[in-house]
């Protein structure tokens, strides 16, 4: 009996001590510094814990400016841009950079053959407007001329060289570019010393959660589709995480909505689903494929983003939290979405 | 068990009880505050907590905005001279991380607090 009681006390002690503890740990912890920038023309979102946080954030914005110069579609001199030019003249000099790039973004369309994912669409994708932001519903014959032209196999890449056939295709890294930032980004992160404790990079709906393998209870809200907040959160390590969705990035005309991730096998705007959020591990370019694997998602019907996400499960590819066209919401892969009473 | 014993053993487990109960408390006082930058400078925070509707007019690089709390915990732009609407689009922001944002005019909201504990939203 006083065995028992004893223990009891200890336990309740200890309770105390670490409720205690934990409070004054936070009290004395580092400040997050959080930093917004705009370029690609989105928002870049950056929040570190610990470090030189400030210095951190700067660098971290130094990069994404260096791969918005290299792949940029509008910005003259962009390596993409100088590509576009020479298409139907032969091939470009570009950078091994801009090359491995390339080879990721290819991989990516070869899973499924360009039906999901192509950089080679964007001719369709500047018809519906969405380069110009002229937004129109063009009719079904400029959409099937357009796709003649617009297809992967019209992008020949080498280890120094691309050359687009057709002078009138055209590539657009937009579906690929910010995830390849988060590359970029995480390789910075895994050398900068002091280390951070943590950083949360958001870069137009790509995250980098980073805390150098410290830190396994990462919580991510999961963006409600239709409704204000989130639907739930999942809990993960440090991660790529890419959301595609087609509740930011649309017009509607006649009550209907276009969506600006263009379906590269059919040249309309995907409506199989409202969104997708893909966890890839740390890995080298693995923001970039998550990035453009969570396209090829979008523009998936269930049955297959199935056979797709076994495909990739051995890739690094963690799990995905899709919201079909319907307002289903399911998971893939071994990720449990955590329904959470609003505040 | 003798009376002292057990007077301490409720002291104890109230002490304990405090102690978590603080903690949780803390979390969910946080929170619902709506943050308005614009071009990186804070122009307005909205207290979301507040049963009052409240309509900001803001004004961005490229013209104005017009940004309205509803009064039951969610914000979002009504309207705005941007050319694409993605932030007239964009749903009403309420949990912690949430953002909406508005490129041609510099403008982003992001939900300020730790009340769900939430590190990042993915959207």
């Amino acid at each position: 009996m006083e065995r028992k009681k004893v223990i009891l006390a200890v336990i309740i002690l200890a309770i105390i001590g670490a409720g205690v503890a934990s409070i004054a740990a936070r009290h004395s912890s580092p400040q997050p510094v959080s930093s917004t920038y705009f370029l690609m023309d989105t928002v870049l979102t950056v929040t570190t814990t610990g470090g030189n946080a400030a210095s951190i954030n700067e660098q971290l914005h130094a990069l994404a400016s260096h791969v918005e110069d290299m792949t940029s579609f509008y910005k003259t001199g962009s390596e993409t841009a100088l590509v576009n030019a020479a298409a139907g003249k032969g091939p470009v000099a570009v950078s091994p950079e801009y090359a491995s790039l390339l080879r990721t973004a290819a991989a990516v369309e070869d899973i499924d053959h360009g039906k999901t994912f192509d950089l080679a669409i964007s001719p369709v994708s500047s018809l519906w407007g969405f380069t110009t932001k002229n937004f129109r519903v063009p009719d079904a014959k400029e959409i099937s001329d357009a796709l003649a032209y617009s297809h992967a196999d019209q992008l020949v890449i080498s280890d120094t060289t691309a050359q687009l056939r057709d002078p009138r295709a055209r590539i657009d890294l937009g579906g690929i570019a910010k995830g390849y930032s988060l590359d970029v980004m995480e390789q910075y992160l895994a050398t900068v010393k002091p280390q951070p404790k943590q950083v949360v990079v958001n870069f137009g709906g790509n995250l980098l959660l980073y805390s150098g393998g410290r830190k396994t209870n990462w919580k991510v809200g999961i963006q409600d589709p239709r409704g204000a907040g989130i639907i739930g959160y999942v809990t993960t390590g440090d991660a790529f995480v890419a959301t595609s969705g087609d509740y930011e990035r649309y017009f509607e005309k006649d009550g209907k909505r276009y969506c600006h991730i263009i379906n590269p096998s059919t040249g309309y705007p995907c409506s199989l689903n409202q969104s997708v959020t893909l966890i890839t591990t740390i890995e080298p370019m693995h923001g970039a494929y998550g990035d453009a694997l969570g396209k090829s998602f979008f523009c998936s019907t269930a049955q297959r983003q199935r056979s797709l996400f076994d495909a990739v499960r051995s890739q690094g590819v963690v799990g995905a939290v899709i919201v079909d066209a319907t307002g289903t919401v399911f998971t893939l892969g071994p990720i449990a979405l955590t329904q959470e009473s609003r505040p | 068990m003798k009376r002292s014993d057990r007077i301490t053993g409720i002291i104890l487990l109230t002490a304990a009880a405090l102690v978590l109960g603080s903690r949780f408390v803390r979390h969910r006082t946080h929170g619902s505050v709506g943050e308005i930058r614009v071009n990186g400078t804070v122009v307005a925070t909205v207290d979301l907590t507040s049963d009052e509707p409240q309509t900001l007019h803001i004004e961005g690089l490229v013209g104005p905005l017009v940004i309205v709390a509803d009064g039951q915990g969610s914000i979002r732009v009504t309207e705005s001279t941007c050319p694409d609407q993605i932030c007239v689009h964009t749903l009403p922001a309420r949990s912690p991380g949430d953002q909406i944002i508005c490129v041609p005019n510099r403008m982003v909201i992001t939900i300020q607090g730790n009340g769900t504990q939430i590190d990042a939203v993915a959207q």
